[in-house]
This record gives structure tokens, C-alpha cells and sequence, in this order.
């Protein structure tokens, strides 16, 4: 199988690098913007020597394209007044670099914790506001990260949301390892995402060195991304059914992610499938006998899932509480940038997947509902309707036995490359600076990343008691944000 | 509803019930100070119904003050070993410090060094340690039925 070119000639994941003087850099963004390319992070990094660099990545249907910049003033001029999905990047690139965005005002920290209270939070007056601040450690179960509400009786006017608690410094660490340790890193940064983040990661290191996958490769992390998706959607269900504290629905949907991820462990060794991607080969195979047990399991969960969902339908005290929620409209979801599952809720036709040429992805078509509302109802639909379509998938792709699969060249080396994979939560995006062999520079913008913000923006006029729901609908990481 | 209950009951009796008896309880608090999140969602997975740990008398608790465990994640974070050291201060006493998986035990550690402030050993006493990576729930429930039995038997 060939892999199309785009109309440079370049292989898909390999950027076209545009390098332009810092007081280029809004324009060179913002050209990309006009026509059409789609903003997919904003970086900064700090080489050896010299002074820091910035790094922004679009995409069109033709490529990727990185525009680069020294900040050799340390300060450039904003994106954010016409691409709000930067805020975040811009506000990170502050607090890690004193880099300055001129015209991003006020340019609140986002990671420096020494902060004062005032600068990172939006001041919110008026009669009878007051905040109320949660964690970082929470009640239940759940990732450690600080919530800053801003209400007015039970009303929620803004939320400041302040993570990076777990932050490990991954990106950092990853730098001057070889191009095939450097997953490690790229995995550890989330579970339930470890899938996405090192097939992101194994195919911009494969773009930057010439190589692509053959057809079992691609097959075999197809379906390690399905299965990964699986267990993550029936997760979510059972966390939007404890998020109205409707205990039956949590506990059968529980109970089928357990079966899948004890499949996860009996095909590919590992309950979150750690450890199954590397660089340039695949960790895993499967005989016929295996594929079989493994589609007879699938269908079974499947089988399962329709039968409790439609009761779900019918349960009013559940439905009646997920109706008309945060409801997220088209139009902010594009304005905000929004990713995944919450985007195509709110009834955006985007999924990465369909522009997966290094992926068994072909004939795919994004799923997205009639009535795609934008709320929480909307958000629980969505993931029923894509666990039925990966289900599909995986009944696909494993009609037949999965040998070892590897790569062979078929291009130029180059020294950035780009690897975008679509995740439970939406689209993730990794670049890959090297050195040779080495990593100079890895960063990781997940699906989770991008839709904090839009998150934040979701409950503004939603009940304080409903944000552990909405916060589930959404249900994003935060190690995959923090790394 | 109807068919949503009596599948949870199915489960429940194909699930064999664990040979350790209830005796006493503990009182459960978590802490992730810097996981990947694999170490939580396999804790939560032992609340499930195929393990479903509260029948042991084991309780996740909302407050460390109602805790008679901490139960620590991750490679404990410079950001996260204020908070940890705050909500340890907060249990009454007698109290226990579980680590929960390879890196609150600092195995494999993956970071910078300047924001790591783990292992956990290094910042609180540690009387159980649960390694793997991450530990599945069945390793979870068994190492914390096990603690109670050995509390309860004492
Ligand atoms: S022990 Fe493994 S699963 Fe647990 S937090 Fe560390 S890397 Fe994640």
C-alpha cells in the first residue's frame, strides 16, 4: 500500500518548516489561519544555547506545517484575538519561558504556581460573588488539580481552572534520549491514553526518519487504538451514570470495562496496553484463534452494552438530569477549538481518524448524532455511538491473524515530524524535533489539553452541584495535560 | 431498570466471593501526587462489582480526617508533596501510609528532576507497599484485605 504524498511531495507527518524573525510571527500564524490550516499547538522550547524558541503547528488536508520563531527579544506578538484555542499554549510558554505575547492581556499564569491568587484568577464582582475553591486533592478517586469557582449562590459565574500539580517534566526529560526510548516518556504521561500518545509519538519519529508502517503494523495499532477507546467510553458512561449518583448504570458499565480491559491484558499482555507500540515495529500478534476469542468477547461486551443502554433510555431520573447541561453550541466548540467526542456532541464533523493514512482507518466516516445538542445528554449519546462504531471496527479488523509488522523506507529523513492521532478525547498532537538519532525536543499537546479551556467555558451558568457531572461528560485528563 | 438490576445480580453471583471474611473495616483516603492515572483507575476498579471491595469493610472516604489510610499515586510531584503532607497531618492517629504502585515506591521513575520530590518514602513513613505497574485491582484488594485481616487479627 503507498502512502499519498502531498502536493510537495512530502510524506504525511513531515512538516513543512517555515522559520521566520520573531516580528513575523503573528502574521506567518494568522496567514495560516486565513486559509484554512488548522491550529494545532503552540510551543516552547529551550535549546542548549540561544534564546527560546517558539514552534506553532497547523495542519491542512495536504500536510503539516511548523512555524518557527527565535524569541529573541523574548516577546512576540499574540495569536490569541484570533485563534482563542492558544490561550493555554501561550499562557504555558510564559510561565516556562518569560516568553511575552504582546497583546494578550492580562497574561494570566497558568503552570507557575507562586502566583498570587489575584494574578491567575479572572476577578469576578458583584453582588454576593464569592469563590469557592476545590482541591487539588479531591473526594473520590480522581486526579489531583485546583478548580476556582466564581458563583453567586449555586451559580457558577467562571471557573479558573489551575493544573499541573502532577506536572513531571516529561517533555524535558525526554529530550537527549534516543528517538526509541523517547516513548517511554510519551506513555508515561497518561494511561488512558497510552495508546494515542505513542502511536502519535511512534509515527512522527517513523515521518522524521523515512520510514512508513506495512499493513500489519498499521492493522495491529488500529486496533490497539480501538481497543483502547473501548474500555475508555465504557468508562466514561459508568462516570457520567456516578456523576448523578445513579449507582446501577455505574456499576454495569464498570463491569464492562473490566471485561474489556481483561481482554486488553489477554490479547496484548497489559490491562491498558503499555508497553504494545514502539518505534519502526509492532509489539504485538495474534493468531487466528486469538482474533476469534477476542471478537466473540467484543461482541458479547457489545451485546451487553445495547441491553443496558436501552434501559439507560428509559430511566427518567437519569436522562432528565443530563438534558439541556452545559450545553456547548457548534459554534464556540470550533471558536474554542474544541476536540473529540465533546466537539462532535456539540455537532462537528471532525475525527481525526478519517485523515489517518498510516492507519487501517479506510471507509471510516465520522460519527456524529441527529440531534447533536451540546450538552451532557448529547456528550453520553456520542460515546454509545462511537463504542458501536469501534466495535464495528474491531469486528473488522480482526477477522484475520495479526503477524509482526514493520516499517520500510519510502522517503527523506527530516529532522521534525508531526504524528496526529485521535484519541477517546479527541485529536492529539505530537511533534518530534531530532538530533540524529536523539530527541532534541518532544512535545505533546493532548485531546485533554485542548479541551480544558473549553471545558471552563461549558459550565459558565451551569449549577456548582452539576460540575463533577459536566466535568465527567467531558471527561478529560489531567496527566495528559500536566505531563 | 428491571433488566439493569438483575444483571448486576448475575454478576454478582458468577463473581466468587474472596476467601478473606470481613472483620473490622479501614477507612480509605487517596492521594495522587503525580500518576499517570493508570494507578486510579485500577483502584477504582476495585470498587467494581467483580471485586467490589466495600464488602471487605475497605472504604474510599471523601476526608482524610475519616481516614485511617493514605493511599498514595504517582512519583509524587514537587507541586504535590505540600498538599500530601497537609492532608497526612489532617488523619487522626493511629494512621497508615499505603504506596500504591511503582512510582509512589520510586521504581522506574520517569521526570525531571527538579519536579519530582518522591519517592513517597522520602517524604512520609510507609507501612504497605503495593508495587506494579499499575497494580491490577485484584493486587489491590487482595493487599488491603490482607492489611485488615493483619490489623483485625493484631
Ligand atoms: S505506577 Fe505505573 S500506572 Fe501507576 S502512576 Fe506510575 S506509571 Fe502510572
Amino acid at each position: 500500500m503507498s502512502t499519498p504524498r502531498d502536493a510537495s511531495g512530502r510524506m504525511p507527518g513531515v512538516a513543512e518548516i517555515r522559520a521566520v524573525p520573531a516580528a513575523a510571527w503573528r502574521r506567518a500564524c494568522l496567514d495560516a489561519h486565513a486559509h484554512g490550516e488548522r491550529f494545532g499547538g503552540l510551543f516552547s522550547h529551550l535549546p542548549a544555547s540561544g534564546p527560546p524558541r517558539l514552534r506553532a503547528v497547523f495542519s491542512t488536508p495536504a500536510g503539516e506545517r511548523l512555524i518557527t520563531c527565535e524569541a529573541t527579544e523574548g516577546a512576540v506578538e499574540t495569536i490569541v484575538d484570533v485563534i482563542p484555542a492558544a490561550g493555554w499554549d501561550e499562557r504555558e510558554a510564559h510561565d516556562l519561558h518569560a516568553i511575552s505575547f504582546i497583546g494578550h492581556e492580562p497574561l494570566r499564569p497558568l503552570i507557575d504556581h507562586h502566583a498570587p491568587l489575584e494574578a491567575w484568577t479572572v476577578p469576578t464582582v458583584g453582588e454576593d460573588v464569592h469563590q469557592v475553591a476545590v482541591g487539588p486533592i479531591h473526594a473520590g478517586v480522581i486526579e489531583s488539580g485546583h478548580f476556582r469557582f466564581h458563583v453567586v449562590g449555586e451559580r457558577i459565574l467562571h471557573l479558573d481552572v489551575r493544573l499541573s500539580y502532577k506536572r513531571r517534566g516529561l517533555e524535558t526529560a525526554a529530550a537527549g534520549r534516543s528517538l526509541g526510548d523517547g516513548i517511554a516518556y510519551a506513555q508515561r504521561a497518561c494511561a488512558a491514553c497510552a495508546v494515542t500518545n505513542t502511536v502519535a509519538y511512534a509515527q512522527a519519529c517513523e515521518a522524521a526518519l523515512g520510514l512508513q508502517p506495512d499493513d500489519h503494523l498499521r492493522r495491529a495499532r488500529t486496533v490497539l487504538l480501538e481497543l483502547e477507546r473501548v474500555y475508555n467510553h465504557l468508562n466514561d458512561i459508568s462516570a457520567i451514570c456516578a456523576g448523578v449518583g445513579f449507582a446501577p448504570g455505574a456499576m454495569a458499565y464498570a463491569a464492562l470495562k473490566e471485561r474489556a480491559q481483561r481482554l486488553n491484558e489477554r490479547l496484548a499482555w497489559h490491562r491498558f496496553l503499555f508497553d504494545t507500540v514502539s518505534v519502526g515495529r509492532s509489539a504485538i500478534s495474534f493468531d487466528r484463534q486469538e482474533a476469534a476469542d477476542a471478537r466473540r468477547e467484543l461482541a458479547a461486551i457489545g451485546q451487553e452494552h445495547q441491553l443496558v443502554w436501552r434501559d439507560l433510555r428509559f430511566v427518567s431520573s437519569l436522562q432528565e438530569r443530563l438534558e439541556g447541561v452545559a450545553t456547548l453550541s457548534a459554534a464556540d466548540a470550533e471558536r474554542l477549538g474544541a476536540v473529540g467526542p465533546a466537539a462532535r456532541a456539540s455537532g462537528l464533523r471532525d475525527d481525526h481518524r478519517i485523515h489517518s493514512p498510516h492507519l487501517s482507518y479506510s471507509g471510516f466516516s465520522v460519527a456524529v448524532a441527529e440531534a447533536a445538542s451540546g450538552d451532557v445528554a448529547a456528550r453520553t449519546n456520542q460515546r454509545a455511538l462511537e463504542l458501536h462504531q469501534s466495535l464495528e471496527l474491531l469486528d473488522d479488523l480482526l477477522t484475520q491473524p495479526l503477524e509482526p509488522g514493520t516499517v520500510r523506507r519510502c522517503g527523506e529523513e527530516a529532522s521534525t515530524a508531526v504524528g496526529r492521532v485521535e484519541s477517546p478525547r479527541g485529536v492529539t498532537v505530537c511533534v518530534v524535533v531530532r538530533e540524529g538519532d536523539r530527541l532534541a525536543a518532544l512535545h505533546l499537546r493532548t485531546g485533554s489539553y485542548a479541551n480544558w479551556p473549553v471545558l471552563a467555558h461549558a459550565v459558565v451558568g451551569e449549577l456548582l452541584p452539576d460540575f463533577p457531572l459536566i466535568n465527567k461528560s467531558f471527561e478529560l485528563c489531567y496527566a495528559c495535560a500536566d505531563r | 431498570m428491571f433488566v439493569l438490576l438483575n444483571h448486576l445480580q448475575r454478576l454478582r453471583r458468577a463473581t466468587p466471593p474472596s476467601p478473606v471474611r470481613a472483620r473490622g473495616s479501614l477507612a480509605v483516603r487517596h492521594v495522587d501526587a503525580g500518576s499517570c492515572n493508570g494507578c486510579e483507575h485500577e483502584l477504582a476498579a476495585a470498587t467494581n462489582p467483580f471485586y467490589d471491595l466495600q464488602q471487605y469493610g475497605l472504604n474510599v472516604v471523601a476526608s482524610p480526617r475519616h481516614a485511617d489510610v493514605l493511599l498514595v499515586t504517582g512519583a509524587i510531584t514537587t507541586r504535590m508533596a505540600g498538599p500530601l503532607r497537609t492532608a497526612y497531618e489532617a488523619m487522626p492517629e493511629p494512621r497508615l501510609v499505603a504506596a500504591l504502585g511503582d512510582c509512589a515506591l520510586g521504581c522506574n521513575l520517569l521526570g525531571d528532576q527538579a519536579e519530582l520530590a518522591g519517592p513517597l518514602e522520602a517524604i512520609l513513613p510507609v507501612d504497605l507497599r503495593i508495587p506494579g505497574c499499575p497494580p491490577t485491582p485484584k493486587a489491590i484488594a487482595q493487599a488491603l484485605t490482607a492489611a485488615l485481616h493483619r490489623l483485625a487479627t493484631d
